[in-house]
């Protein structure tokens, strides 16, 4: 368990650096986990963030890495839905640090 | 050429873990790219039901978890006409694209894959 | 591909034999262990279902579950635990009704 600073807010994270509750995301506390996975937030990092709320919104869990890719593919089109993409924008783990930054529960059926 | 694995989930969607069981074992092996189908036979059709309401129950989402069975991989989706019938539910509202297969249907169904598991 | 089923459930209150019955193939076996062995019952409703069922050799039960709840083996072939191995392999699989 540590805490995340942003503004005048303490967030709770937990042991692996994922958000205690997901209600506490927001697009500053987003940055703020980013830096300190040493990541500056670009557009194309921004789109992969957006869709994994989809996901979760949709389906209420969070995406191993073959179904990441598999739905980036299908609502963002394949240069964007295939692992090089998404393995360079989180740092060769794209299911698990995108789900830590999108503020969702770490993936269960994630090696 | 990896085994296929069938796997049977026949129980309530709160009846226990068993049908929670079911769908992480389809989750993790979709994941893994294992060739899998799912078959939904007795009370397990009743996952499939439609405007289910589980946070009345505290409970998740079985039905908005089973819909992520396709983005796994898991593409291979089987419900029991008999048990739908005598449960009262129509196969063309379910929550998720399943076949719905007839008896004989579920026997080569089983004969065809490698593993089956019931849970 | 042949199949193995093996349950452990009572039949009493439970659809476990009825949906198995239905899905046998008819080059599957069914053993029954445990309290699924009450099944075999003679006078029960499951031992006419399983009588009607006509599964001839391919009816096994474990013998020591059948003794140990004093029910007779007429209907099923009785097996000790090195037949059941011996079965699990004659089969192309076993479906386990968990």
């Amino acid at each position: 368990m540590s805490d995340l600073i942003v503004g005048n807010r303490s967030i709770a994270l937990d042991k692996d650096g994922f958000l205690v509750d997901l209600q506490d995301w927001s697009h500053e506390v987003a940055q703020a986990l980013a830096a300190r996975e040493a990541i500056a937030l670009t557009p194309d990092h921004w789109e992969v963030l957006e869709l994994l709320r989809q996901f979760y919104d949709e389906y209420q869990l969070s995406p191993a890495t073959r179904p990441l890719i598999k739905y980036t593919a299908l609502k963002l089109g394949p240069d964007k839905g295939n692992s090089p993409h998404l393995n360079r924008l989180f740092n060769g783990t794209p299911a698990k640090l995108a789900a830590k930054l999108a503020g969702l529960p770490k993936p269960t059926n994630c090696i | 050429m990896a085994s296929s694995l069938l796997i049977i989930s026949r129980q309530a969607p709160w009846n226990g873990p068993s049908a929670r069981e079911a769908l992480d074992i389809a989750l993790a092996g979709g994941a893994f790219d294992l060739p899998l189908g799912m078959l939904f036979l007795d009370d397990g059709v009743f996952q499939l039901a439609s405007g289910q309401q589980p946070a009345l129950l505290q409970q998740k989402n079985l039905a908005a978890n089973l819909q992520a069975l396709p983005m796994f991989g898991v593409e291979e989706l089987f419900a029991c006409a008999h048990s739908l019938q005598q449960r009262g539910l129509d196969g063309s509202t379910l929550e998720l694209p399943v076949q719905v297969l007839d008896d004989a249907a579920l026997r080569a169904l089983i004969a065809r894959f490698d593993q089956v598991v019931t849970l | 591909m042949t199949t193995l089923h093996v349950i452990s459930h009572s039949p009493f209150g439970d659809n476990r034999l009825t949906s198995c019955l239905r899905l046998l193939d008819n080059q599957d076996a069914l053993l029954l262990c445990g309290d699924a062995t009450y099944a075999l019952k003679p006078g029960s409703e499951p031992y006419r279902v399983l009588q009607a069922a006509g599964l001839e050799q391919r009816l096994f039960a474990l013998e020591e579950d059948l003794q140990a709840r004093a029910i007779p083996d007429e209907l099923a072939k009785a097996v000790d635990y090195p037949a059941f191995v011996a079965l699990s392999l004659h089969y192309d699989k076993v479906n386990t009704w968990l």
